[in-house]
């Protein structure tokens, strides 16, 4: 059983899958506790292969028992058992939460819904476990598909603002095929061990180079790295809420994943950093990403909106560790794979929660709103305070690391450009905290009105999730000392 | 914004077109792609999977799971389409 | 430089088609249009990756006389390679998943704006 563990976390969810609809056939209510049951396995399979990977070190698991590199290997070392539980973690919590919101947005296509959200899940998973390129691709694509339909049954513009994600994310794969077609040309290997140790020979060859340009592009699209962001700010928004509390965590931090891979996996880190130069580039795009998401965040009106901007924002962060290329830095962006999805977990799933009881998403419209949903903007103010990096929550202790990262590699502006991101982010959360906590004083007309407002929480079913999560961001702060010399220390390339 | 569309698929296309400056020449029996992994599927296919046709050992034996997440796709695929254009039984909003 | 060109006429007609699509995704106005680069666009690379597969002097992937020869002696070289082939049966799958799912939101965006032009739905949803 333990030894089959790395496949059943990909297995369970894509098994449950395909008997979802005969679920939904029969009685449509069992659908939710099904897909709870088939992420608490996957997730539970996914701890236990994290501990073995902490006891006995790297798991490799041959599908079919072919040997590398003929047939398909899992390879799950300490990085991708990490990102592994933050994924089905991650899922687990959105789907308990995505009970009420789905009712509400979607009552008639609740089977349906729940049979995509777990293939949506699956794609992820695949896509973190396995140890070839090829295979790589395959779960992305099954991740993009789910994720395009997903998307597609949101509000109002929401199937153009999937449209747009079909066209980005069909040329960010294809790029991504192409990329791994030249490698492929070059070495006839898919294997992503196999390549990397027949690699360092070809790395003068021009076809390595354009395989790896193409490689990186593809992945920046599905990451929504800033340039290439086009398609996500539209997509996310409208995107029904628990959906958004999916995708915006995790496709991210997933395509982040990819990236560090591809960099520092198959290609040796004195790859991208000396013979094709592209870390320092990418430092300075994360950086322009930075400030662009936080400065777009600064011009919404809709919460939904700014948290969009916010995700671009940090999904510089993530790519500004990358860049970096070093111990620190790298430690940063990891540790914030893992904060940031519970972090963009708790804010979506919390504008999710605003909207199923208040039903707009305007931020001037949120008078009153700790009155109405205390322990809901509680959480939101926690996050809140976590996303600027105030210290005992989690977000101050990335960011630190990415400071010290980029202090290491003398790059003082990019250390400038952190500490700035964080004044926008205070500005941007205390003006909602403004609008939400700080009664009018100049209506007094209607000051008398606004103390007769009931408590009207939201649901357990999503509060539970919530406050879980906003509970997680303090204790990962409290103990991301121990997180970081368990495995994220190991998690980091060797060589650095 | 026609001119600025152009430009982004001149330069790709100029990349793509620098890269194969070094590939192996078309239809190469020496090439990397066709010493390294595959002849193993050439020679081996039917001593290890007692099948004639290699296309059909590497899709079902070799790379089966490949095969089950292809599979996963068109089941993803049909399963987007009923989701976006089922209809209510009873009218329409 | 006849050699050269010889050796390599094949990729680049493939990134040709691989840019002509590439340019209809994000020129292009129209929804359908869109789509069709898309297709142009994913087909390209398939025939592009097919083409890795060739060998000069091989045949189909397929044993001759495979059974009751047990003993005969296989050479690589004289068949072609197989894998690229099989990787491209599963991306062709996951192509027409892509425009099939593809179309079904452009028949949702149509039902709904009883238009394929970019602009049009645009503004209708301003």
């Amino acid at each position: 059983m333990i030894e089959q563990a790395p496949v059943l976390i990909v297995v369970i969810p894509l098994i449950f899958a395909f008997i979802t609809p005969l679920i939904g056939w029969g009685k449509k209510e069992l659908c939710y506790p099904w897909i709870i049951l088939a992420l608490t396995l996957s997730t539970f399979c996914s701890v236990i292969t994290l501990l073995t990977v902490i006891n006995t070190g790297v798991i490799h698991y041959h599908l079919g028992g072919w040997l590398p590199p003929w047939g398909i290997e899992y390879v799950v070392d300490y990085l991708s058992a990490f990102v592994l539980v933050i994924v089905s973690f991650i899922s687990l919590t959105v789907a308990v939460y995505s009970k009420k919101s789905v009712e509400q947005e979607l009552p008639e296509k609740i089977t349906y819904f729940y049979t995509i959200f777990l293939l949506q899940i699956t794609g992820f998973l695949g896509i973190v476990v396995t140890g070839d390129l090829f295979n790589l691709f395959v779960f992305l694509e099954i991740a993009s598909l789910a994720g395009y339909a997903l998307i597609a049954v949101g509000e109002e513009g929401a199937p153009m603002a999937s449209f747009r994600y079909v066209i980005m994310g069909t040329i960010g794969a294809s790029f991504y095929l192409l990329g791994v077609g030249y490698l492929y040309m070059a070495t006839g290997s898919l294997n992503m061990a196999d390549l990397a140790s027949l690699l360092p020979d070809l790395y003068g060859s021009r076809v390595v180079l354009v395989a790896f340009t193409f490689l990186i592009v593809g992945v920046a699209i599905k990451m929504a790295l800033f340039p290439l962001h086009g398609w996500l700010p539209d997509a996310y928004e409208k995107a029904p809420s628990s959906v958004s509390a999916l995708l915006a965590p995790l496709m991210t931090k997933v395509a982040a994943y990819v990236m560090i891979r591809i960099m520092f996996t198959v290609f040796r880190p004195y790859f991208s950093i000396e013979v094709f130069p592209i870390t320092t580039t990418l430092s300075w795009i994360a950086a322009a990403a930075i400030l662009y998401g936080a400065l777009m965040a600064l011009a919404q009106t809709d919460l939904k909106k700014m948290l969009v901007y916010i995700l671009i924002s940090e999904v510089g962060y993530l790519v500004l560790g990358i860049g970096l290329a070093n111990k620190n830095g790298l430690t940063g962006t990891i540790l914030h794979i893992l904060n940031d999805a519970f972090m963009m977990v708790a804010l979506f799933m919390i504008v999710g929660a605003i909207v199923y009881r208040c039903g707009t998403r305007e931020i001037s419209q949120f008078r009153n709103l700790h009155r109405k949903m205390p322990f809901t903007m509680a959480a939101f103010v926690i996050v809140g305070l976590s996303v600027v990096g105030i210290p005992p929550t989690c977000g101050f202790f990335s960011k630190w690391y990415l400071i010290l990262g980029a202090i290491d590699a003398s790059q003082w502006v990019l250390a400038g450009v952190l500490m700035l991101s964080s004044l926008l982010n205070a500005i941007l959360f205390f003006r909602v905290i403004e609008y939400a906590y700080i009664e009018p004083r100049n209506e007094h007309d209607s000051g008398g009105e606004s103390l007769v407002v009931t408590s009207e929480e939201a649901p357990l079913s999503m509060l539970i999730p919530i406050i879980s999560v906003t509970a997680g961001v303090v204790l990962l702060g409290l103990v991301s000392g121990r997180i970081i010399s368990t495995v994220i220390q190991f998690a980091v390339p060797a060589c650095f | 914004m026609r001119i600025l569309n152009l430009i982004v698929v001149v330069i790709t296309g100029a990349i793509l077109i620098y890269g194969t400056m070094d590939m192996p020449g078309w239809g190469n029996p020496g090439s990397p792609a066709s010493l390294h992994v595959s002849p193993r599927y050439i020679t081996k296919t039917l001593e290890e999977t007692a099948t004639p046709n290699m296309v059909t050992s590497v899709l079902a034996d070799y790379r089966a799971y490949d095969t089950l997440g292809e599979t996963v796709v068109i089941f993803t695929a049909g399963m987007a389409c009923i989701l976006l254009l089922r209809k209510r039984r009873n009218g329409h909003d | 430089m006849i050699d050269f060109i010889v050796s390599k006429y094949n990729y680049w007609i493939y990134i040709i088609l691989m840019m002509i699509g590439f340019y209809a995704m994000i020129g292009k106005r129209n929804l359908i249009k869109k789509i069709i680069g898309m297709n142009i666009f994913q087909t390209a690379v398939i025939l592009f990756y097919v083409s890795i597969g060739c060998k000069k002097g091989g045949t189909l992937p397929i044993l001759e006389h495979a059974h009751g020869h047990a003993g005969q002696v296989i050479q690589a070289s004289s068949y072609i390679n197989p894998l690229p082939h099989v990787l491209m049966l599963t991306a062709i799958v996951v192509m027409v998943s892509t425009l099939g799912v593809a179309i079904a939101i452009v028949i949702m965006i149509y039902l709904k704006y009883n238009t394929l032009e970019e602009d049009e739905i645009l503004k209708a949803i301003k």
